[in-house]
C-alpha cells in the first residue's frame, strides 16, 4: 500500500534539462513544488574526471540506474521483432543529461516554426515529404522569443548575436530569426583552428561563425569560465562552468524556499480520477512506496520516458494510457536523423590541427544548407543540415581514426607509423539535419521486454526515410567542400546515413499542436484530455531544427510552466 | 585521490604482474592480486592463465609493436591493462577472449607446427590477417575477437596512465597527445606543429606509472 504525502502545488517529474528550468519560474512564482528525480546529485569535484575511459569507453557519468532498467527496443519494420538497444542514451541525476551533453546552445530558426506552411507557400504541397505526418509548431519564433531570452539569461549561454531586433551582424548567424538582446556572454574563446576553418568557410562564400553554448565564456553567476581541458562530452563540468541545471536553474528554485527535490524516486505511474484530471504521481524511494498528491503534474523526463509513462498510466478514465483517448501518445515520434545515426565527414589536413584540448562547443558553425536557408527547387528534400567544426579530441578515439586508405591494416609498424603522423592532423564534422515525424516512425509499449518493476519498456519503430538523407547527404557534399578549402588531403564522406536507432536527439510522442486528434498537448503544452497534466521536454516538440534541441525545449518549459503559474485558477479547477 | 567507480587502476602493478609470470607451459590460474604492497587489493583479480597471457601479449606485441617509431604495447603495459579490464569491467567478455586466445594458438600449432609466440613476425601477421579477416578454420568467431582485442590493445596503449597501460606516456607520446589537464591555456590549442609533452595524469602524479 502506498504511503500517501500531503498534497502539494506541483510534482515536476524528472529535474533535468526541461524539468530543471521549469521549476524556476514556479518556484518564483510562490508554488511549492515537489521535484521527483530518479538519479541524485552528481558532484563535480569528485565525480568529473579529464579521462576517455570513465567517460566515453565506460561511460561512468552518463550511466543511470533508472535509465540502464529500461532501455527501449528497435526495429526498422513493423514485421521485425525489436531489439533490445545496448546502452540507454540519457542519464538521471539532479541535472540529468544536461551535465554530459555538449551544451551547444541554440535558438531554433523562426522556419522550423512553420516548416509545412513554408514549403507549401514556396514550392508547393506536392513538395512535402511522402507519408509524413509535418504540422506547423503551435508556436512562432516571435512567440518563443522571450522565454529563449529567459533560458539565455537564467542558464547562461554564451555566444555572438547574428540578429538583434533585425539589425544583421556577419559574425554570427545571418540566418537566425531576430533577437530582443545580445547574448549574456561572448561566444567562448576561438583557436587557430577555428579561425583557420571560419576563413576557409567565407572563401567559399559560407557564412560561418562561433556557435552558442551553456558554458560560461568568463565567470557567470558566481561560477568559473570554461577551462577548455578536453574532456566535456559525456563528462561533467568540473568547475561548473557547463550550465547543467544542477548548477544553473536548480539551485536558485531552491533559494526561493519552494522546491524539495526528491532524489532517487522512480516515479512508476501519474494517477487520475474519474473526471480525467491527474491527481498526483506514485513512486518507489528505497523500496517503499509513496502517492505524492498535486494540483498539478509537470511530465519532464526524457522523450523515451515521457511516452512510456503516459502509456502506462492506464485508468479507468484512459484505458489506453493517460492522455491518450485519441491514440496520439507515441505517434509522430523521431530521432534527430545524423544523431547516433551517421552522415559523418572526415577530415585529414596535412599539417597538425591540435584540437585535443577545447570542448565540442567550442566550434564554428555554417548554416547555409539548413532549413530554408537555400533553394529547394528541384532538390527533392526539404530542410537540411548544419555544419559544424570544432574541438576536444581523446587519445583513444584519436588513434582509433580510419586510415583514409593510406594503410592496409589498422594494426602494426606501418599503422604505427600513420597514426604517429596523423592522429593529430583529423576531424569530423557533426552534420545536424532536420528531421520531420512520419506515418511509419513511432513509439508503443514492447510486448515482450520489460523493466525491473516487470513494466515493458519502450518500443521505437523507425521506417525507412527519403527526405532526410537526401538533406544529409547534400550537405554532407558542402562540408567536404569546406574543409578542402581549408587544405584537408583527403575525406571520408558516408552520405546521408542510416539514421538513429536511439538517440540523445529524440523528439516528439506527445506533440504539441492545435488539434486534439493529431497532437497530445495544446499549444501551452498541457494535455488536451488531462488539462491538469503539462508536457515537457523533447517529446513536445513537433519537429527537429538543424541543431541541438535542448535550449529550444528548456524555453518551452519554462513557457508551460509560466502558464501554470498565470492560469492557475483555470488549469487545476 | 578519488578513484572513479569502476576503476581499478592500482589494483595490479605491473610489477606485480610480472612477478606473478610464469613459464607459457603452466595452465594454472595465477592470481594477479597478490601484491606486497600495503594498497589494499579487492580478491576480484583473477583472470587469465599464463598460457593464454603469452598468446595476448604476443598478440598485443604485433598490434603495436616496437620499433623505431618508439615503444609498443607490451612495454607500454597494454597485457596488464587488458587483464585489469577484463577482472572488472570487462570480465563478461573474459571467456569469450580466452577461448579465442587458444583458437588462435591451436590455428598456430596446425598451420606451422610451432607455437604463437614463437612464429616469425611474418607468420604471426599472416595468421593474425586471417583472424582478423574470418578465414581462419574451426574459429567461426574470430573476427569478432580480434576487434575486441584490437580495441582492448588501443585502450590500453592510449589511455590514463591511471589504468595500468600508456606507462611513461608510450602512448600518448606517439600520438601527440601531450597529458590531461584540468585547464589548457590558448597555446595548447596552436596549429601547425606537435605540443610539447607534458606527461600528466587526470589521477595526479601518484598514478603516473610504476
Amino acid at each position: 500500500m502506498a504511503i500517501n504525502l500531503p498534497e502539494t502545488d506541483v510534482v515536476v517529474v524528472g529535474l533535468g534539462a526541461a524539468g530543471g528550468v521549469a521549476v524556476l519560474p514556479l518556484t518564483r512564482a510562490g508554488l511549492n513544488v515537489i521535484g521527483l528525480e530518479a538519479g541524485t546529485w552528481m558532484n563535480p569535484g569528485t565525480d568529473y574526471h579529464a579521462d576517455e575511459i570513465h567517460n566515453n569507453v565506460r561511460a561512468l557519468v552518463t550511466t543511470g540506474n533508472k535509465v540502464a532498467g529500461e532501455i527501449p527496443t528497435v526495429r526498422r519494420s513493423p514485421t521485425e521483432t525489436a531489439v533490445q538497444q545496448a546502452r540507454h542514451p540519457m542519464m538521471n541525476a539532479v541535472g540529468g543529461t544536461s551535465i554530459h551533453y555538449h551544451a551547444q546552445s541554440w535558438r531554433l530558426n523562426p522556419w522550423d516554426f512553420r516548416a509545412r506552411s513554408a514549403t507549401i507557400e514556396r514550392y508547393g504541397a506536392a513538395y512535402l515529404p511522402e507519408d509524413t505526418t509535418l504540422e506547423d509548431w503551435p508556436v512562432s519564433y516571435a512567440d518563443m522569443e522571450t522565454y529563449y531570452d529567459n533560458v539565455e539569461y537564467e542558464v547562461g549561454v554564451s555566444g555572438v548575436a547574428g540578429n538583434i531586433q533585425g539589425r544583421i551582424n556577419p559574425e554570427g548567424n545571418i540566418f537566425e530569426g531576430p533577437r530582443r538582446r545580445d547574448y549574456p556572454m561572448p561566444p567562448l574563446r576561438s583557436c587557430d583552428f577555428l579561425d583557420h576553418m571560419l576563413e576557409a568557410g567565407r572563401s567559399v562564400g559560407y557564412h560561418p561563425y562561433h556557435g552558442p553554448a551553456a558554458i560560461n565564456s568568463q565567470p557567470y553567476d558566481g561560477r568559473p569560465g570554461c577551462q577548455y581541458h578536453g574532456y566535456c562530452d559525456r563528462g561533467g563540468c568540473h568547475v561548473r562552468a557547463k550550465n547543467s541545471t544542477d548548477v544553473s536553474t536548480i539551485p536558485k528554485a531552491l533559494a526561493t524556499g519552494n522546491l524539495t527535490v526528491t532524489d532517487n524516486a522512480n516515479v512508476r505511474r501519474i494517477e487520475s480520477d474519474n473526471t480525467g484530471k491527474v491527481t498526483g504521481v506514485t513512486y518507489i524511494r528505497d523500496g517503499e512506496e509513496y502517492f505524492q498528491p498535486a494540483r498539478a503534474v509537470l511530465l519532464g523526463c526524457y522523450t523515451y520516458e515521457n511516452i512510456r509513462l503516459l502509456l502506462l498510466s492506464r485508468s479507468r478514465f484512459y484505458p489506453n494510457g493517460l492522455g491518450n483517448n485519441r491514440g496520439q501518445v507515441g505517434r509522430h515520434y523521431f530521432g534527430h536523423w545524423d544523431i547516433q545515426g551517421g552522415t559523418l565527414v572526415t577530415a585529414l589536413f596535412p599539417f597538425d590541427i591540435n584540437i585535443w584540448y577545447g570542448a565540442i562547443a567550442q566550434g564554428v558553425m555554417v548554416d547555409d544548407w539548413a532549413d530554408d536557408n537555400f533553394d529547394h527547387g528541384g532538390m527533392g528534400f526539404i530542410g537540411g543540415s548544419s555544419l559544424h567544426v570544432y574541438t576536444e579530441k581523446h587519445p583513444i578515439g584519436a588513434a582509433a581514426m580510419g586510415t583514409f586508405g593510406k594503410v592496409e591494416r589498422r594494426w602494426g609498424s606501418a599503422w604505427k607509423d600513420f597514426i604517429k603522423i596523423n592522429a593529430g592532423r583529423t576531424q569530423t564534422a557533426y552534420i545536424q539535419t532536420n528531421t520531420f515525424p512520419y506515418e511509419h516512425t513511432w513509439a508503443d509499449l514492447d510486448p515482450n521486454v520489460r523493466d525491473p518493476f516487470g513494466d515493458p519498456v519502450l518500443r521505437i519503430t523507425n521506417g525507412p526515410k527519403r527526405n532526410e538523407p537526401m538533406a544529409a547527404a547534400h550537405a554532407a557534399d558542402k562540408m567536404e567542400a569546406w574543409f578542402r578549402a581549408a587544405g584537408a588531403t583527403d575525406i571520408v564522406n558516408t552520405g546521408g546515413g542510416a539514421g538513429p536507432n536511439l538517440s540523445t536527439h529524440a523528439h516528439g510522442g506527445t506533440r504539441m499542436g492545435l488539434d486534439a486528434s493529431t497532437s497530445v498537448c495544446d499549444p501551452w503544452g498541457f494535455s488536451f484530455e488531462a488539462r491538469n497534466l503539462g508536457l515537457i521536454g523533447g517529446s513536445v516538440m513537433p519537429t527537429a531544427g538543424a541543431r541541438n534541441p535542448t535550449q529550444t525545449l528548456q524555453a518551452l518549459a519554462w513557457r508551460t510552466a509560466q502558464h501554470l503559474v498565470e492560469d492557475w485558477n483555470g488549469i487545476t479547477a | 585521490m578519488d578513484k572513479p567507480p569502476g576503476a581499478e587502476g592500482r589494483q595490479v602493478s605491473r610489477r606485480n604482474l610480472l612477478k606473478s609470470a610464469v613459464s607459457a607451459s603452466s595452465v594454472t590460474l595465477i592470481p594477479l592480486a597478490t601484491s606486497s604492497c600495503s594498497t589494499p587489493i579487492q580478491p576480484s583479480g583473477l583472470v587469465i592463465s599464463a598460457e593464454a597471457r603469452v598468446i595476448l601479449e604476443t598478440f598485443v606485441d604485433r598490434i603495436i609493436p616496437a620499433d623505431d617509431n618508439g615503444p609498443g604495447a607490451l612495454d607500454a603495459g597494454v597485457v596488464l591493462y587488458i587483464n585489469n579490464a577484463l577482472a572488472n569491467w570487462n570480465s563478461n567478455e573474459t571467456d569469450m577472449l580466452v577461448e579465442g586466445l587458444f583458437n588462435l594458438a591451436r590455428a598456430s600449432r596446425r598451420r606451422y607446427d610451432k607455437e604463437f609466440s614463437l612464429l616469425p613476425a611474418a607468420n604471426k601477421d599472416a595468421l593474425l590477417r586471417d583472424m582478423e579477416d574470418g578465414k581462419i578454420e574451426g574459429f567461426a568467431n574470430s573476427a569478432q575477437v580480434f576487434n575486441r582485442l584490437h580495441r582492448l590493445t588501443l585502450e590500453g596503449m592510449f589511455s590514463d596512465p591511471y589504468y595500468g597501460g600508456n606507462q611513461d606516456y608510450a602512448g600518448w607520446d606517439l600520438i601527440g597527445y601531450p597529458g590531461a589537464v584540468m585547464s589548457s591555456t590558448p597555446d595548447m590549442q596552436r596549429m601547425g606543429s606537435r605540443l610539447p609533452p607534458l606527461h600528466t595524469s587526470a589521477y595526479g602524479s601518484d598514478y603516473d606509472g610504476d
